[in-house]
């Protein structure tokens, strides 16, 4: 099959960062491939090892996010598309279906492949937006993906249970990242991701529908305490009268 | 053999990144291996890069509004402290105000990802530029020694890459300068310390205000004494644009024999009063230790190079710490250069031997870091005496607080108290060798 | 007059619980705005779940029944919503963050036009704008987003589980049953196969108490006082993504970023670390209770209480002391 990741590049939520005056600060500037649409692009080069056919990544994103699209050749896909946008550009997820969806209607991708959600913003609406636009059927949330014939067979993860759904091609799948570990890039495939195509298309994305207007710290827990002491059965008695008496939790 | 680079760097810390600049810049190709998922991850350092190297290495970095670097140091302190005071020589001038400065105040998470970045840059401007890479995430396992003795390339994740010479810049862990025999098998826990370190974050308003800095201008603090609680060692504090670096190096084997942890020194020395008044309200975000060479010139390796190899920066136990600064970011910026500049004129002269490579030692022995090495050894063993962290900065301490003291009391003269806290604290005879050490080492 | 619309999944005909708190918030909207409080429903027999919902304030209730809704795929629920909301007109659609919802999410806002502000803590409606809080990074910050309602289209906002508290307010709803347009069998997608959770009792988003597994767990001597103290505090048992992945607990039991968001009364974290992607789904637990050997793991950073031991030493007496405490 050919696939089509939609792959991004999103801030290390592991790295410091903070609030000031309302604007989120990332101390170290530090960027990364999204976990999910890290698993979006194993996912399709574990289907492309087994039955053959061709990987692209696309990305949206400033000139800083081609690092991140080398990233997935370096994984192994095959070739890649940037749509370049302005650094200071504001995107909410329509601006970025919209160019996606310009790219992709002509493409012959069987299969489109994006993260569930990305790793920063937890939205999960790129790929349900991007399938509806494009009139493709679509299922989120898979956790397990396998090639039948012309078809993908998904297992999603539901709310009490797994749903095993079969998708004609063409079609879009979200990927969680519990479907598997995405590669890290060995040497070879870093040196071979310089050579492979990367074609780069100026984009501009419209205004967005939907603003950040601020960041907050989240409201602060109350400070906890230790329950300490030398006998277990000690340290359960005060456990339990303290979630009794002092929390009412029981 | 698939295609050989003209040189493969392991290591991309600071060493490793400025060789990799050089050659770059040059147009020769070349591969450099790091372990960490991006360059900076692992690395430690207190924070300050001295000198004036950085401006070789990416000319006029200050311009850049968003550069990698933090504060330029135009203030320094040095601290003696016992348990509840805090002696300080101190000095500010705006003679150290203009670039290039010579010296820096860097974070290396941040300093390293962006030097990288800048690589790359060289890279993308270069005759050739998809054949050479920084690749990271990737553990190099091993050196390839040919029959003769030659290293000829590296085994990472099962495969194997050449090049016609290996620049190991590796760090203080340094594995593969074993492997290759050129590092001692057993490293004295005396050429070793650990060091420790916090990032502290205060807010840019509250460091500049709190530390009387403008503009991009900082502070270092390096600290004795009581900052180690008397063990063999120092305290640091530099100011990064909105935070502060805070930390200890101490000596391994004082402090295995003091059976205390680097952590709980560490948060004794930010109680000290001295130190608790600079910290105060800070969020720490960052909490880092790390390996580091003490100085001592005994610790360097047999050899800095061989056969098709050469070694840069801490991997070759390049630090000097000798009380006035810890050195050993420039000097793993200088040896990398060296060390490319080396590999540069090998490859052109087709000859990657260790008759060829000796030029790395000459260039480093002409350098200014060789030359302080040596010059400063005394130092660096008089920095360890017990008296540095114990007599000393007591003296100095009780010193002040007598010196300092007006009070409804006859006052005595200087003389007078230096003679009697001189007499509590440490006999005369060590007072004097300690003098006379001084007055020769420094 | 205008109209807020709250979508309430049932299953096996219970209303969801995030739902009902969605929906009460919604009713508080209305009132202040002097709107409609509506909502809808799909399932089988949707009318059932008309009374329950009148008891948390809708007014009106847009039912569509059908079997399909018996185990729907998603295209069916974004046709569905997108019929009713023609029929209403909302100014706002409001439904729970579930897997269910987020499945149909995206695909509703592209086709109705709607702007959408997934996962919300809060949200409030001001004019024709409608503002929201909304975790990111991780859970780590939160942010304010805002988005104008546009002429033709509603503001459609999920609601994360824990954000309201469900209240009833009790009317006599009008019942509006809507067909269904399409015709189930007319999707491309196809159900194969449904593999329901094994674990049966509890649904974690509905629990008030929450005991969470992690690696520390480890093996079935682990596991076995994690039932335990589940069965005697009458919890729900969550999971870290380590053990889910281990097999010891199954998929559903997830709770984090990428799992299940809960917030329940109380939450016992039992030799879970405290990676952020797992706080990410419990920091709105009220009372949280740590039991971790590592004195330094984040986990204590949020918790209420920390106990730092080993859970084979902590968990028998713990759960000695509960039961005693409860007269069991
Ligand atoms: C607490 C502390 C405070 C310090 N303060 C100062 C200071 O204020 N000023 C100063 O100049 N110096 C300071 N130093 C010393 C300074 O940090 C080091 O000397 C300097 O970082 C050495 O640089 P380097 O490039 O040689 O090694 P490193 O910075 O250690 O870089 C080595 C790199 O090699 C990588 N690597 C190692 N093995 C492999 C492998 N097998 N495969 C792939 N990659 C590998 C590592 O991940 C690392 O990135 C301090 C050190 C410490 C610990
Ligand atoms: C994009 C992304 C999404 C993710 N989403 C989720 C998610 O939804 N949910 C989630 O949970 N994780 C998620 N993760 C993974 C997360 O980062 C952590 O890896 C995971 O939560 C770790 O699980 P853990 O705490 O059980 O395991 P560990 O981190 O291994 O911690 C085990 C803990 O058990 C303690 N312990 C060990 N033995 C004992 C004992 N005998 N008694 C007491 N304590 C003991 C240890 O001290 C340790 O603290 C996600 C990661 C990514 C990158
Ligand atoms: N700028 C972008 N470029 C390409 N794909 C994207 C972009 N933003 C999001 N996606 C894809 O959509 C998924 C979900 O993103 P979101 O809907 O923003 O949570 C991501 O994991 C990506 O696969």
């Amino acid at each position: 099959m050919r696939f089509a990741v939609c792959i991004h590049q999103v801030p290390d939520v592991a790295a410091p960062a903070q609030v000031r005056d309302g604007q989120l600060v990332l101390d170290a500037g530090r960027v990364v491939l999204d976990a999910y649409a890290a698993s979006a692009v194993e996912a399709a080069l574990q289907l492309k090892e087994s039955h053959g056919g061709e990987v692209e990544v696309v990305l949206v994103g400033p000139q800083k996010a081609a690092e991140t699209l080398r990233k997935a050749l370096a994984m192994g896909a095959d070739r890649g598309t940037h749509l370049l946008i302005p650094e200071d550009a504001a995107l909410d997820s329509r601006a970025v279906v919209a160019l996606l969806a310009e790219h992709l209607g002509g493409s012959e991708a069987d299969a489109i492949l994006t993260g569930k959600q990305s790793q920063d913003t937890d939205a999960g609406l790129v790929g349900g937006m991007l399938a509806e636009a494009l009139g493709r059927p679509y299922v989120t949330n898979a956790v397990g993906l396998e090639q039948d014939g012309d078809s993908l067979v998904v297992t999603r993860q539901g709310d009490r249970g797994q749903e095993v759904i079969a998708l004609p091609a063409p079609c879009l799948v979200t990927c969680s990242n519990d479907m598997n570990d995405p590669r890290i890039p060995n040497l070879k495939g870093i040196m071979a991701s310089k050579k492979k195509p990367v074609e780069t298309v100026e984009a501009s994305p419209e205004a967005p529908a939907v603003r950040t207007v601020a960041y907050a710290m989240p409201p602060e827990r109350e400070p906890g305490q230790r329950v300490e002491g030398d006998e277990p059965a000690a340290v359960a008695q005060t456990l339990v009268r303290l979630l009794s008496d002092e929390a009412r939790a029981i | 053999m698939d295609e050989q680079f003209d040189c493969i760097i392991v290591g991309g810390g600071i060493a490793g990144l400025s060789a990799a600049m050089t050659l770059a810049r040059a147009g020769a190709t070349f591969l450099l291996v790091e372990r960490g998922e991006w360059s900076g991850a692992k690395n430690v350092s207190g924070g300050v890069l001295w000198g004036t190297d950085l401006h070789r290495l990416v000319p006029n970095y200050w311009e850049e509004e968003d550069g990698g670097w933090e504060r330029f140091v135009n203030h320094r302190r040095l601290t003696l402290m016992d348990a509840g005071g805090a002696f300080s020589l101190d000095f500010k001038s705006d003679h150290f105000d203009a670039p290039p400065y010579t010296g820096v105040t860097v974070l290396r998470s941040r300093f390293d990802a962006w030097l990288a970045g800048k690589v790359d840059e060289a890279i993308a401007a270069s005759p050739k530029p998809d054949e050479s890479f920084l690749a990271t995430d990737i553990l190099v396992e091993s050196v390839i020694v040919d029959e003769s003795g030659a290293a000829t390339g590296i085994r990472a994740g099962g495969d194997e890459f050449h090049a016609r010479c290996v620049i190991l810049a590796e760090g203080v862990n340094n594995l593969l300068a074993r492997q290759v025999g050129l590092e001692k098998e057993y490293v004295p826990a005396d050429h070793v310390a650990v060091g420790v370190k916090e990032v502290i974050r205060l807010g840019r308003e509250t460091v500049e205000d709190r530390f009387q800095l403008r503009g991009r201008s900082g502070l270092t603090n390096e600290f004795v004494g009581a900052a180690t609680d008397g063990i063999d060692g120092g305290g640091f504090l530099y100011t990064n644009t909105e935070s502060l670096s805070v930390g200890l190096v101490i000596g391994m084997a004082a402090l295995r024999e003091s059976g205390r942890t680097p952590y709980d020194l560490l948060n004794a020395f930010k109680a000290h009063p001295a130190v608790a008044d600079m910290v105060r309200g800070g969020e720490t975000v960052e909490y880092s230790a790390k390996v580091v060479s003490t100085g001592d010139i005994r610790g360097v390796p047999r050899e800095v190079y061989m056969d098709g190899l050469m070694i840069a920066g801490e991997a070759a136990h390049l630090v000097l710490n000798a009380g006035r600064a810890i050195q050993g970011m420039d000097y793993a910026m200088r040896s990398g250069i060296l060390a490319a500049e080396t590999a540069l004129e090998a490859v052109e002269a087709g000859d990657t031997s260790s008759a060829q490579l000796q030029r790395y030692r000459q260039r480093l022995d002409e350098s200014y870091v060789m030359q302080d090495m040596k010059a400063f050894q005394g130092a660096v063993h008089l920095l360890h005496s017990p008296h540095m962290t114990g007599a000393l900065p007591r003296m100095a301490c009780d010193f002040g607080r007598e010196f300092f003291t007006v009070d409804n009391e006859p006052t005595r003269k200087a003389t007078a108290i230096l003679r009697d806290v001189r007499k509590q604290h440490i006999g005369l005879v060590d007072f004097l060798k300690l003098g006379a050490s001084a007055a020769r080492h420094l | 007059m205008p109209t807020i619309l709250t979508h309430v999944p049932v299953s096996d005909g219970t209303p969801n619980r995030t739902a009902l708190e969605a929906l009460t918030r919604a009713r508080q909207i209305a009132g202040e705005n002097g709107w409609t409080c509506a909502a809808s429903v799909f399932a089988p027999d949707a009318t059932a779940a008309a009374e329950t919902l009148g008891r948390y304030g809708a007014q009106t209730v847009y039912a569509v029944s059908d079997d399909a809704f018996a185990q729907p795929l998603g295209g069916l629920v974004v046709d569905a919503l997108a019929t009713v909301i023609r029929e209403a007109a909302p100014e706002i659609v409001v439904m729970p963050s579930t897997e269910g919802m987020k499945d149909a999410l995206g695909g509703l806002a592209q086709r109705l036009g709607a702007p959408a502000l997934p996962d919300v803590v809060a949200f409030s409606a001001s004019g024709t704008a409608v503002e929201a809080t909304r975790p990111v990074m991780a859970a780590k910050f939160r942010a304010t987003v805002t988005a104008e309602k546009p002429a033709d289209a509603p503001v459609l906002v999920s609601v994360r589980a824990g954000s309201y508290t469900a209240e009833e307010s009790a009317v006599t709803p009008e019942v509006i049953r809507v067909a269904l347009a399409t015709d189930p069998a007319s999707l491309k997608a196809s159900l194969r196969e449904v593999i329901a959770s094994a674990s049966g009792g509890v649904d974690l988003a509905d629990a008030t108490v929450v005991v969470a597994a992690g690696r520390g767990v480890r093996d079935e001597s682990g596991k076995a006082l994690v039932d335990e103290l589940a069965e005697v505090t009458g919890a729900a048992i969550g999971a870290s993504r380590a053990v889910v992945e281990m097999g010891l607990f199954p998929p559903e039991a997830q709770i984090g970023q990428t799992g299940k968001v809960v917030a329940p009364d109380l939450y016992f974290a039992v030799g879970i670390s405290g990676a952020i992607q797992h706080v990410a789904g419990m920091t709105g637990s009220r009372t949280i209770v740590a039991i971790n050997k590592d004195p330094d793991a984040p986990i204590f950073d949020v918790a209420t209480y920390g106990v730092v031991g080993d859970l084979h030493q902590v968990l028998p007496p713990l759960i000695a002391a509960l039961r005693e405490a409860k007269g069991q």
